[in-house]
């Protein structure tokens, strides 16, 4: 899951000499929030947002009275953006931009080769698209919640009980701490006739987590 | 008393789904029994069963599709995309006597003979997508009438209300562009049910926008939530849309009996549903409205749900009920 498989590649971009009124326009006509600012050459100069140039803009109220639009033409890209913006490389992968957002809490990477050549733009938004894919949210299907003792082959068996049944797995999420010792484990199964695969886990001794206390994010209790 | 059409015939109970799958002839046994032992079958009319012309069924689903579903029949290949949709010999047989069923009684309704109906049908529909089977459907009954209303009997505005515990994903997609057809959804919500669909941010798409309308229930919700819902978004849309027609995609596994969901509606809860919607189709269609049956499994509450459900079609008042006092509080 490299990022060069799911970045935007047709970039939109700006020149450093380019007013932030002209910026500005580009991004509201394209729906976009990150503008990299590259040289002739697509090398990376820096990336410009909507909110720096928002930041930049005297006032919401001096932009009315006018004025301070021309102001706003004179100002270039180059003086507002951010230089050496953290980039990532088409090689790293999905995850490394996941955390990478985390860490950064930015909404999206330039992507660069080895020479720093814009190759690409990573957001959220591709992250979003791949992870509702690999969530298999398109297909029609149901989630179960299953409780188990964190150790190996706990997996297997929800995996054997259900296959029995001739179900299908359209993913699965397990959420590493539900309580000490314990982890939560998600089938999302593309059946309607989930009451039989509930009867079926319950028989086998599972036990289903009552859906209003589903959770994915960690939570332990202590 | 209304003139209640009853659309039934035991060859729907040809269609079998093997062990282990809830979607069983018996149900519909079970439904037909409950509504002859109320003494209320020799006050309806029947409606006489064929199948249905293909050009019907094309309106909504592809040719592809239809010879791939009557080929897998025809081979008993077993199932029909997933073990979900499990079909035998019969299946393609059934499913076009169940839609040609529904036509005749589209046919009678418009020609008087009846006012409204029940359609005692299997296989289900609302699940069935134009080139696909799902959830044990195969041809979208509900979709196929309202595109039947459409065409051969030229009726511009049709109101499809789908209280089954699962969201029609097949009936919303058929029509999410079409402003001609309102299609609204009561079910489970989407991220503790199946088909995962039917969230309520999805409001139909280009000239179809606002048409479709998704109200959502949280697990072990009941009575209360169904009527706050219904009440807030169903009335509304419904007064500004003023239906022709209605089409109901009856459902019954919302009941707390029902195992495949986590909603604990009450029979009375299904009775107030069922009056609110023959009370929106007096006020805006002179009455008119066919009822198809979709799903329901819990086999000891369908016989008095039914019984209650073909009774309010009639018009037969029950007693008020504790329900109906509290709602007519609210």
């Amino acid at each position: 899951m490299f990022i060069d498989k799911s970045m935007t590649t047709d970039v939109i971009s700006a020149g450093p000499e380019m007013s932030i009124a002209e910026a500005r326009e580009i991004m509201a006509k394209n729906g976009i929030r990150h503008l990299p600012v590259v040289s002739e050459d697509k090398t990376l100069l820096g990336i410009v947002t909507d909110r720096d140039i928002r930041t930049a803009m005297p006032s919401a109220v001096l932009g009315q009275a006018g004025g301070a639009e021309n102001r706003l033409a004179d100002i270039k890209v180059k003086e507002i953006m951010t230089t050496r913006p953290v980039t990532v490389s088409p090689c790293q992968t999905l995850e490394d931009a996941l955390l990478m957002m985390e860490m950064h809490k930015v909404g999206a990477f330039p992507v660069v080769d080895q020479v720093g050549k814009l190759q690409g733009i990573i957001s959220i938004r591709d992250l979003l698209r791949a992870f509702v894919n690999v969530l298999g949210l398109r297909d029609p299907g149901a989630l179960v919640g299953i409780v188990v003792e964190d150790k190996p082959g706990g997996m297997k068996k929800i995996v054997d009980a259900i296959s029995e049944l001739g179900v299908s797995f359209g993913s699965i999420l397990v959420v590493r701490v539900w309580e000490e010792g314990k982890r939560a484990v998600f089938p999302y199964l593309l059946t309607t006739n989930i009451a039989r695969v509930k009867k079926q886990l319950r028989e086998k001794g599972f036990t289903l987590l009552d859906p209003m206390e589903w959770c994915l994010d960690e939570v332990a209790k202590t | 008393m209304k003139k209640t059409g009853i659309l039934y015939d035991e060859r729907f109970l040809l269609h079998k789904t093997g062990e282990g799958h809830p979607e069983i002839p018996e149900r519909l046994s079970v439904i037909m029994r409950g509504i002859e032992e109320a003494g209320l079958l020799s006050k309806l009319v029947a409606v006489p069963v064929s199948e249905a012309r293909m050009k019907w069924i094309e309106k909504v689903h592809s040719p592809k599709y239809i010879h791939r579903f009557a080929e897998a029949c025809m081979l008993d290949l077993g199932e029909l995309g997933d073990p979900d949709n499990q079909i035998c010999p019969q299946t393609y047989d059934t499913a076009l006597l169940a839609v040609g069923g529904i036509l005749n009684t589209i046919d009678m309704l418009m020609d008087g003979k009846i006012e409204n109906a029940f359609c005692a049908v299997r296989p289900p529909g609302h699940h069935a997508e134009m080139m696909e089977a799902y959830g044990f459907c195969f041809f979208n009954n509900v979709a196929i009438a309202a595109r039947y209303l459409q065409y051969r009997w030229n009726v511009s505005r049709i109101g499809i209300i789908d209280f089954d515990v699962h969201h029609g994903n097949g009936t919303q997609h058929i029509f999410e562009q079409d402003a001609d057809v309102f299609y609204y959804s009561i079910h489970e919500h989407p991220s503790f049910a199946y088909p995962g669909t039917g969230r309520e941010f999805e409001k139909g798409t280009g000239p179809g926008l606002g048409a479709t309308l998704n109200s959502t229930v949280l697990p072990g919700q009941g009575d209360e939530e169904y009527m706050h819902k219904i009440t807030r978004d169903l009335l509304p849309a419904f007064d500004l849309f003023k239906p022709e027609i209605i089409l109901v995609s009856a459902g019954f596994d919302a009941h707390a009996a029902d195992d495949m969901s986590d909603i604990n509606l009450s029979t009375q809860g299904f009775s107030w549903i069922m009056e609110t919607i023959c009370e929106m189709a007096e006020r805006y269609a002179g009455g008119r409205l066919i009822s198809i049956l979709e799903g329901g499994y819990a086999l000891d509450v369908l016989p008095e749900l039914l019984k209650n459900h073909v009774k309010i079609l009639l018009g037969l008042k029950e007693e008020q009920t504790e329900l109906e006092r509290k709602s007519h509080v609210h």
